[in-house]
């Protein structure tokens, strides 16, 4: 991980700030929301993939694409969560509009 | 906890632009991800000794085939391998270098090149071998055909090395080593090639013998020609060593008792058993010849040339006595020399006196047997007493003055009783001779000195 980590900073950089700009806007963002059935399905998913990620099932390649497109999205996430909370905190500090 | 679930349903819109990402990353990133981990791990397997090791990366999975020479080894290297960083499985297709049995290795020459096969035990000894093989044998192309396997007995390398010293010494062949029994067929580059390599091999490591030598040399080969016009003996080829040399070429001395004997011998290794018993009367009925050709090729012996009288070429073409060794071929061709013109008894007291002046009639010490060497001397007499069949030969045998003189004149009348009878026995009618015997009585030089003596003892051919 670490040695992926040092390889492809840059990817993971970006994603972890795709993750910071879409938790940013997620808090006062008023668009469409996942219904509970499909987060679910979507968390099934996650884990099905991580499942097959640490279980090595998927060789070659495909198995690199997947821990590859597993550790962004995980950066993503975890940008996305700093993100909101951060919005979240500017949000409820600043002064009421006058 | 609450906010942050019902944010993260709003989260899904920037996972499109995530995928975009991932696929770009997943595009560009491959190709150097894995040339990366194909050069950790060969870095990895660096110091590890592995025949035809092969690695191949499919994204972060490591596939890794490769031979290697002992269990332990084996496992080291697929360790060193699985700990190389961002790898993520290893294939391990790895296995033994096969085992030889038995273990062969050869060395093989022909005209333009060596070519070494059979197994050598590990990369490193092959390598030695050839390095090994280029500097024994200069500038000869040498081909490699070795295959790497197990199993090699002990002390392997050096066996192998000395065997290549030996390939040297060939001119083609070939050595094999199978498991520690050394084999060896072909033909020496040089005389002696063959005893060089045998002597080369009681070096070879212990446990190892030679279950074949059928190592052969080039021939051994001593010629002597007699030249009569320029009265000459040459002599050329080989002698096995400088004690044969110095007894060949005295022997030649007393032998050709006009000749001036050229040497042109070199010693050399490699002379057949019974060499010096075969040269020595094989010279012996060359000094018979008038003119005449010996070549001595391995264990057979070639006369050729003429005799003087008919019962001499006999003489020749029957054999070289009791002391020609056992299992020599003996090939004679002879001629008899045309007969010389007659001549009256004042030219045939010259020419006996021309021929006892070069040489003498010479006897064992204090008998009456004429010694071989004496041969050609006589021929010549009897030639010459051919040459005037009307006169009659006074035989006179002088002695010195060492002893009693009654002894002495008994010894100086039979030798030249001797002298006559081998006269007779060549042919010649006995009513011409007259065997006489004068003792000491007619010194022709003094008895004082060894010198004088040996003047003194003498056989003279007086036509009455």
């Amino acid at each position: 991980m670490a040695y992926l980590a040092t390889f492809f900073w840059g990817w993971l950089v970006a994603s972890l700030l795709l993750g910071l700009a879409m938790g940013w806007i997620a808090v006062v963002h008023r668009g469409r929301v996942v219904s509970h059935r499909v987060s679910w399905w979507l968390a099934a998913l996650a884990a099905a993939l991580v499942g097959a990620a640490f279980a090595r099932i998927v060789p070659g390649r495909p198995g690199y694409w997947l821990d590859l497109g597993l550790i962004m999205c995980a950066l993503y996430l975890a940008g996305c969560a700093v993100g909101s909370w951060l919005r979240d905190w500017v949000v409820s500090h600043s002064p009421p509009p006058a | 906890m609450h906010g942050l679930f019902r944010w993260s349903r709003k989260w899904w819109p920037g996972l499109v632009p995530l995928a975009v990402l991932w696929a770009i990353a997943a595009w560009t990133s491959t190709e150097p991800l894995e040339a990366d981990l194909v050069a950790r791990s060969t870095a990895a397997l660096k110091d590890t000794v592995l025949d035809k090791p092969k690695i191949a990366v499919e994204g972060r999975d490591i596939s890794f085939a490769a031979h290697a020479f002992s269990e332990d080894g084996r496992r080291s290297a697929v360790a060193a391998v699985e700990a190389v960083p961002g790898g993520r499985l290893v294939n391990d297709e790895t296995g033994l270098v096969p085992e030889a049995t038995p273990y062969v290795w050869s060395a093989e020459r022909d005209v333009v090149r060596v070519t070494l096969g059979g197994s050598s035990p590990l990369p490193a000894s092959k390598g030695k071998l050839l390095e090994a093989a280029r500097a024994a044998l200069g500038g000869v192309e040498v081909a490699d055909q070795m295959n790497l396997s197990r199993g090699a007995p002990p002390r392997f390398d050096n066996a192998a090395l000395l065997l290549l010293d030996q390939i040297a010494k060939l001119k083609d062949g070939k050595i094999t080593l199978s498991d520690t029994k050394v084999s060896l067929a072909g033909m020496a580059r040089e005389l002696g090639g063959r005893e060089a390599i045998a002597a080369a091999l009681r070096n070879l490591p212990e446990g190892y013998l030679v279950a074949a030598n059928d190592i052969r040399a080039p021939p051994y080969i001593f010629q002597a020609y007699k030249d009569p016009v320029a009265v000459t003996l040459t002599l050329t080829g080989y002698v096995p060593d400088n004690t044969v040399h110095a007894s060949l070429v005295s022997a030649a001395g007393r032998k050709f008792f006009s000749e001036k004997v050229v040497d042109n011998l070199k010693a050399s290794l490699g002379a057949p058993a019974g060499f010096a018993n075969a040269v020595v009367p094989a010279l012996g009925a060359l000094s018979r010849l008038s003119t005449g050709t010996l070549v001595v090729s391995d264990r057979e012996v070639k006369l050729s040339g003429d005799a003087l009288y008919e019962a001499a070429a006999n003489e020749i073409r029957a054999g070289l006595g009791k002391d020609f060794p056992q299992g020599w071929q003996y090939k004679a061709d002879i001629s008899v020399k045309p007969a010389a013109a007659p001549v009256d008894a004042t030219v045939c007291q010259q020419l006996f006196a021309d021929l006892l002046g070069k040489g003498q009639i010479r006897f064992e010490s204090g008998r009456t047997d004429i010694v071989a060497d004496s041969a050609g001397l006589l021929d010549g007499l009897i030639e010459t007493a051919l040459r005037c069949p009307n006169a009659n030969i006074e035989i006179a045998g002088h002695t010195d003055t060492v002893g009693d003189e009654v002894s002495n004149q008994t010894l100086s009348e039979k030798r030249a009783q001797a002298v006559a009878d081998y006269l007779v026995k060549a042919g010649l009618p006995a009513n011409r001779f007259m065997p006489v015997g004068y003792g000491s009585m007619q010194p022709v030089a003094s008895n004082d000195t060894d010198e004088g003596k040996a003047q003194n003892r003498r056989i003279d051919f007086v036509v009455r």
